[in-house]
C-alpha cells in the first residue's frame, strides 16, 4: 500500500465498473426509444423559435390532413407545460390506458393517436414537479427532457406512417432543436412563423440552430398570413412581413400560407375541430400536408429507400 | 460516480441505497479489500439529479411501469417539495439565515481577479471559450474590411431589413473565399450561384433547377451539389443536370 500515490496513478491501475448501473440504465432508455420508434415510418417535428405563432394549430391540422390522405398518424404534444392538443381535438378528460407493453395513446378524430401531458393532469392544473425546482432551473430542464424521453419510449404507438411532434416554443432556453434530437431517424422539421419581422427574426435563429444539429428543415408554414372575414370570406393582410424572402435567403421552401380564420380558431378552442375537407382553411393545410408528403417521398427516393 | 479507498487503492463497491429522509438518499459503498464502509448522503438537489435521469442506483428492483418517472415526479399538491432545497441550505450551510437563490449562487468574478478569477463558474465558462459577450473566447479572424460599391449597397438596402444581415454575411463570406476585396453587383450575383460547398452553378444549370417545384428545389439543390462534390467536381452544368435527370425525373 502506498498512501502517497496520487489519484491519477491509482486510477491508472484500476478497472472501472458500473456497479451502480447508471450507465447501463441510460443506455437501456435509449434502446427503448429506438425500439418504440421503429414502427413509425416518418417522424416530423413542428417547431418555431417564437411562441404564439400557431404551432399547435398547425400540428393538429397537418395531422388531420395526413389522416385524410389515409395515413396512419400519431401526434405527440411535447409542450409539457402548456399542452393544448387534447383540447383542440376535443379530447380533454381522456386518459392513457396502461398495458403490459406500455401506455396506449387514445384515439381522436380521423383515427389520430394522441399523447399529451394533459392526459396526466387534473383539469386546469399546472405542471408541478416534486423536488427543489424552486432553486435551480437546471433540475427542471433535466426532468423535462426525461419526461419527453419517457413519452417517446413508453407509448405504444404501433405501426404509424407519421408521428408529428408539437414542440414547445423557444429558441434558446429550452432549445426545441435539442428536443427534436431525442427522436431517432427524424425525417425533418416544419417551422411555423407569422409574417411579422419579430417572429421571422426569432424563427431564423431557431432554423440556424436546428441546421447546426443536422435537422432537415422541410419548410416553413406562414400562419396568420391574412385575416379571413367570417362574414364575407374576404382575406386582408394581418402583418407586414416577408416570409417568402426569408425562405429564399435561407434556401428553405415556403410550404404554404394559412390565414387567421376566426371561425377556425373558435371551433378548435371549443374542441370541435373542423374536419370538412371543403373548408378553405382546411384546404390550405391539406395542400401543405401534400407538399410535406411529396418532400418526404422525394427524400426517400434520394436515400435509395424506394 | 465512484469512490476510491485511498488506503487500499481500489474502487469501493456500490452496496445499497436507503432513503433517510424526504429528498435525500443514503448511498452505501464498501471497500472490497479492507471492508471499510461509508455512506454518501445526498442533498435534495443531488437527489433530484439522480431522479431526473430516470434511473435507480444499483439497478432496477421492480419492473418498469409506463411513464413511471413522469407520473412519480408530478406533485400531488402545491406545497410538496416547495422550498426543499432552500430549507436544506438554510439549515446546513447558511446557519439558519435565509437562503436565497442569489446567496446560494457563486459570486461573480471581480475585475481584480481577471478572467474568471475567484469564481469557479466564470472560470469554467472562460475555459469553455465563452466570454461575457456570448461569443467564443478565441477571436475568429474577421479578415479585412470589404468595400461595397454604391450599386451593391443599394441592392442590399432594397432587401427586407431583417434579411439584410444574413445576405451581407453570405455575400462577404463568398467574396473573402474567392479573394475579392470589393463587393460589386457581379460578386453579389456570383455569390447566389455559389453554394456554401464552393460549387458553382452555371446559368443553364440554374435555369434547369428553377424548373423544379419551389418546395422541392432546396433539397434538389443540396442533393445535386452533393453528387458533384462526391465526384470531385466544382461546377454544375446543364450536362450534369441532364445526368441527374434520371434520378430526379419525377420532379424536373
Amino acid at each position: 500500500m502506498t498512501p502517497q500515490s496520487d489519484l491519477k496513478t491509482i486510477l491508472n491501475k484500476l478497472h472501472y465498473s458500473d456497479d451502480a448501473k447508471v450507465v447501463a440504465q441510460i443506455s437501456e432508455q435509449t434502446k427503448m426509444v429506438m425500439s418504440r420508434m421503429k414502427g413509425i415510418r416518418r417522424k416530423v417535428v413542428v417547431m418555431s423559435g417564437k411562441g404564439g405563432v400557431g404551432k399547435s394549430m398547425t400540428t393538429v391540422n397537418l395531422a388531420l390532413a395526413l389522416a385524410r390522405m389515409d395515413q396512419r398518424v400519431g401526434l405527440l404534444d411535447v409542450d409539457i407545460n402548456g399542452p393544448c392538443v387534447p383540447q383542440m381535438l376535443g379530447m380533454r378528460g381522456v386518459g392513457l390506458f396502461d398495458s403490459p407493453d406500455g401506455a396506449i395513446p387514445p384515439t381522436g378524430p380521423l383515427g389520430i393517436k394522441v399523447a399529451s401531458m394533459d392526459f396526466l393532469l387534473q383539469a386546469n392544473a399546472p405542471v408541478r414537479w416534486k423536488g427543489p425546482m424552486d432553486l435551480s432551473p437546471v433540475w427542471l430542464g433535466m426532468t423535462e427532457m426525461n419526461v419527453i424521453r419517457e413519452f417517446l419510449s413508453d407509448m405504444v404507438w404501433g405501426e404509424l406512417d407519421y408521428l408529428l411532434a408539437d414542440l414547445p416554443p423557444g429558441a434558446a432556453a429550452d432549445k426545441p432543436p435539442l428536443l427534436a434530437g431525442l427522436i431517432p431517424d427524424l425525417a425533418g422539421a416544419v417551422v411555423v412563423t407569422t409574417p411579422s419581422e419579430v417572429a421571422s427574426n426569432v424563427v431564423q435563429k431557431s432554423i440556424a440552430y436546428a441546421q447546426e444539429l443536422d435537422i432537415e428543415i422541410l419548410g416553413v408554414v406562414e400562419n396568420m398570413s391574412q385575416y379571413r372575414c367570417p362574414s364575407c370570406g374576404v382575406e386582408n393582410p394581418l402583418f407586414e412581413g416577408d416570409t417568402e424572402s426569408m425562405c429564399e435567403v435561407l434556401g428553405i421552401p415556403l410550404l404554404g400560407r394559412v390565414p387567421f380564420d376566426r371561425n377556425f380558431a373558435r371551433t378548435f378552442d371549443k374542441g370541435q375541430p373542423i374536419l370538412d375537407a371543403s373548408d378553405p382553411t382546411v384546404g390550405k393545410y391539406q395542400d401543405i400536408a401534400k407538399k410535406i408528403h411529396t418532400l418526404l417521398d422525394y427524400q426517400q427516393v434520394l436515400a435509395g429507400k424506394s | 460516480m465512484k469512490f476510491v479507498c485511498l488506503k487500499c487503492e481500489t474502487y469501493m463497491t456500490f452496496e445499497k441505497v436507503e432513503k433517510p429522509a424526504e429528498g435525500s438518499l443514503g448511498v452505501f459503498f464498501e471497500c472490497p479489500s479492507c471492508q471499510s464502509r461509508f455512506s454518501m448522503v445526498t442533498n435534495p438537489g443531488e437527489t433530484q439529479m439522480v431522479s431526473s435521469l430516470g434511473v435507480q442506483l444499483g439497478g432496477r428492483t421492480v419492473d418498469h411501469a409506463p411513464l413511471e418517472m413522469t407520473r412519480g415526479g408530478l406533485q400531488d399538491n402545491v406545497s410538496a417539495g416547495k422550498g426543499q432545497m432552500a430549507a436544506y441550505l438554510n439549515e446546513k450551510i447558511q446557519g439558519g439565515q435565509p437562503a436565497t437563490a442569489a446567496s446560494a449562487a457563486p459570486a461573480t468574478g471581480s475585475s481584480e481577479s481577471g478572467e474568471g478569477g475567484g469564481c469557479p463558474f466564470s472560470a469554467m465558462v472562460a475555459q469553455m471559450g465563452l466570454g461575457s459577450s456570448g461569443s467564443t473566447g478565441t477571436t475568429a479572424p474577421t479578415g479585412e474590411q470589404l468595400l461595397w460599391t454604391p450599386d451593391a449597397q443599394e441592392k442590399l438596402a432594397k432587401l427586407p431589413s431583417f434579411v439584410q444581415p444574413m445576405v451581407k454575411s453570405s455575400v462577404e463570406t463568398y467574396a473573402r473565399k474567392s479573394g475579392f476585396t470589393t463587393v460589386t453587383l457581379q460578386v453579389m450575383d456570383d455569390s447566389k450561384n455559389a453554394s456554401t460547398e464552393g460549387i458553382r452553378w452555371t446559368p443553364e444549370a440554374q435555369e434547369r433547377l428553377d424548373n423544379i417545384p419551389d418546395f422541392i428545389r432546396p433539397m434538389a439543390r443540396r442533393e445535386i451539389e452533393r453528387l458533384v462534390k462526391e465526384r470531385g467536381g466544382s461546377e454544375i452544368t446543364a450536362e450534369v443536370m441532364e445526368e441527374a435527370k434520371e434520378k430526379f425525373m419525377k420532379f424536373m
